[in-house]
């Protein structure tokens, strides 16, 4: 079965100068479970890498059934040298991983939700 | 549940423009003795710091006296003490202006401690950035801890205003000297500051449930602000007023824990290192949580320290509108024209979107399904001076003359490029020191 990442976590990104971070929180033991085994560093890496560069390093707390994914290079120069229109955008990067599609028989994930 | 309550915080203020009258509900409601206003951004102390090159007695909070009129009485009336970073690049001024205001308020006898120490341009040698100064040094301030503030409270100041502190002190500096002995109420007690840093943040602002409720227009207009109730051994209940709108459950507990923290086991603050991994929330009643689990590494041997650089030259930032039936046609058509037009610029200096279709979340955007009413070409470019940036919004205006019919509602804004760069100095080269206002 295909399955939104939104659809079993919630969410939240945040910055600090050029590192971009994304928060997910898994609606239950289950699903942290699923997303653990589908949202490695390296998957979430390529589809993310699609938007902004660099790499992914992932942490886990399976105490709260977050991961977290950091990006070091995500943001470069802050977001005062963002092009993109106003500031703060990265307020919907989070976007950038709930909108993923993962199989959830596999444990992989498949697509961006919008491609 | 034994350890005993060591003080009582409300969350005033996330940042310099937040809501005003949230802290003053807290403070009438006679259920915190202390609020913390975080009301500076790393980058807010750059315009902080040219005011005061200007004007001696400037360099704070512009917003001091909007934000303070009305909490300061209530306050004062409640003995609800305040703490804020809202003396920017000029605590001093800022304490003494704060005094002025209290004293216009009829507050007698209220003190204000100013703590300083945070500025360390004179101290620049010692610094170790992480990457080379590449261009003049503006300003550079050191995250100070909740010592001195937490002094100053125990020296019964009713106001403390700092500058550059670490956000999560204070909201932890009211409970650090009642905290019991070893470094979990230590670290329980910066925890529970890092969580009600962020204000609205942790009770349902900014955060979408899965399923997509989302609270109604009522609930976010009057969004209750977080408290929480710190116990000696750093566990806290943490939660809203009764009645006050909001969501504040372990799963926006474990977001705000999260937001802005890197490795979840080493999240560094200048009076500990935290690790969030044993970290537990459990639900207690509605809109109420207990944090336990909090635990300390240590203290860092240096202070991270913002640097603040004005690189030269402008982002020009600007949109032209297109609306009416095949509206995303002509503002794609305008769009390529101005990549045209715009072509001398390097692919890094420069960025043509649109505006309802791709400009935040680009090759990550969901497909557009329907045809918009409308839509705006969006433009941004680095531009080495004013006239390049000048050059830009002309070619943008251009479109309305010479492009696809129907451009309107043009809108360019300048950015000047500010770069905060981040260094570390030893802990014992900083010495922060209090001085006393008071209320006439």
């Amino acid at each position: 079965m295909m399955i939104r990442v939104g659809d079993l976590a919630s969410g939240r990104a945040g910055d600090k100068g050029d590192v971009l971070d994304l928060t997910l929180v898994a609606q239950d033991e289950a699903t942290y479970e699923l997303l653990s085994r589908a949202l490695d560093a390296q998957s979430v890496q390529r589809e993310l890498n699609r938007v902004v560069p660099g790499p992914v390093k992932r942490f886990e707390v399976p105490g709260l059934r977050a991961l977290k994914f950091v990006l070091p290079q995500a943001l470069a120069g802050g977001v005062y040298a963002s092009l993109r229109p106003g500031m703060h955008w990265q307020k919907a990067a989070i976007w950038l991983l709930l909108d993923l599609v993962i199989d959830t028989g596999g444990g992989h994930v498949v697509s961006n939700a919008n491609s | 549940m034994g350890a005993p309550v060591v003080c009582r915080i409300g969350a005033g203020a996330g940042f310099a423009g937040d809501r005003i009258d949230p802290a003053v509900t807290l403070a009438a409601s006679g259920q915190v003795d202390t609020i913390a206003l975080e009301c500076l951004a790393e980058r807010t102390l750059l315009p902080a710091l040219k005011a005061r090159a200007a004007d001696p007695e400037a360099g704070f909070d512009p917003r001091l006296r909007r934000r303070l009129s009305p909490l300061l009485p209530v306050a004062h009336a409640n003995r609800c003490r305040v703490v804020s970073n809202l003396g920017q690049a000029n605590p001093r001024a800022a304490g003494r202006a704060i005094a002025r205001l209290a004293s216009e308020l009829g507050c007698r006898g209220l003190r204000v401690a100013s703590v300083i120490g945070d500025d360390v341009m004179g101290q620049r040698e010692h610094i170790a950035w992480d990457r080379p100064v590449g261009g003049e040094l503006i300003g550079a301030h050191a995250y100070l801890g909740a010592q001195a503030l937490s002094q100053a409270l125990e020296e019964g100041a009713d106001v403390v205003v700092a500058g550059r502190v670490a956000d999560s002190a204070l909201f932890a500096a009211p409970a650090l000297q009642r905290l019991d002995q070893g470094s979990e109420g230590l670290a329980g007690a910066i925890t529970v500051g890092h969580l009600l840093e962020c204000s609205g943040q942790l009770s349902g602002g900014n955060f979408a449930p899965v399923g997509g409720a989302m609270l109604s227009a009522e609930g976010y207009a009057w969004l209750g602000f977080p408290l929480a109730e710190v116990q000696s051994d750093g566990s806290a209940e943490i939660r809203l007023l009764d009645g006050a709108p909001g969501i504040l459950t372990p799963e926006t507990c474990t977001l705000q824990l999260f937001y802005e923290v890197h490795d979840p086991a080493r999240y560094i603050t200048p009076d500990v290192v935290l690790d969030f991994t044993g970290i537990r929330f459990e639900p207690v009643g509605h809109n109420r949580v207990r944090i336990s689990g909090a635990r300390g590494r240590g203290s860092p041997p240096t202070l991270k320290v913002a640097g603040f650089m004005e690189l030269p030259g402008w982002i020009a930032d600007c949109e032209i509108g297109f609306a009416g039936t095949g509206a995303l046609d002509r503002a794609r058509r305008a769009a390529e024209t101005l990549r045209l037009r715009l072509s001398n610029r390097g692919g890094d200096d420069l960025a043509v979107d649109i505006v309802g279709v791709d400009s935040i979340l680009r090759a990550g955007s969901a497909p557009t399904l329907a045809a918009p009413a409308e839509v705006r070409v969006h433009v941004s470019a680095r531009c080495d001076d004013l006239e390049a940036a000048q050059t830009v919004e002309d070619e943008i205006y251009a479109m309305t003359l010479s492009g696809p019919a129907g451009g309107c509602s043009v809108r360019s804004e300048r950015r000047s490029r500010i770069e905060v760069i981040d260094g570390y100095i030893p802990v014992e080269r900083i010495a922060p020191q209090i001085e006393w206002s008071t209320a006439t």
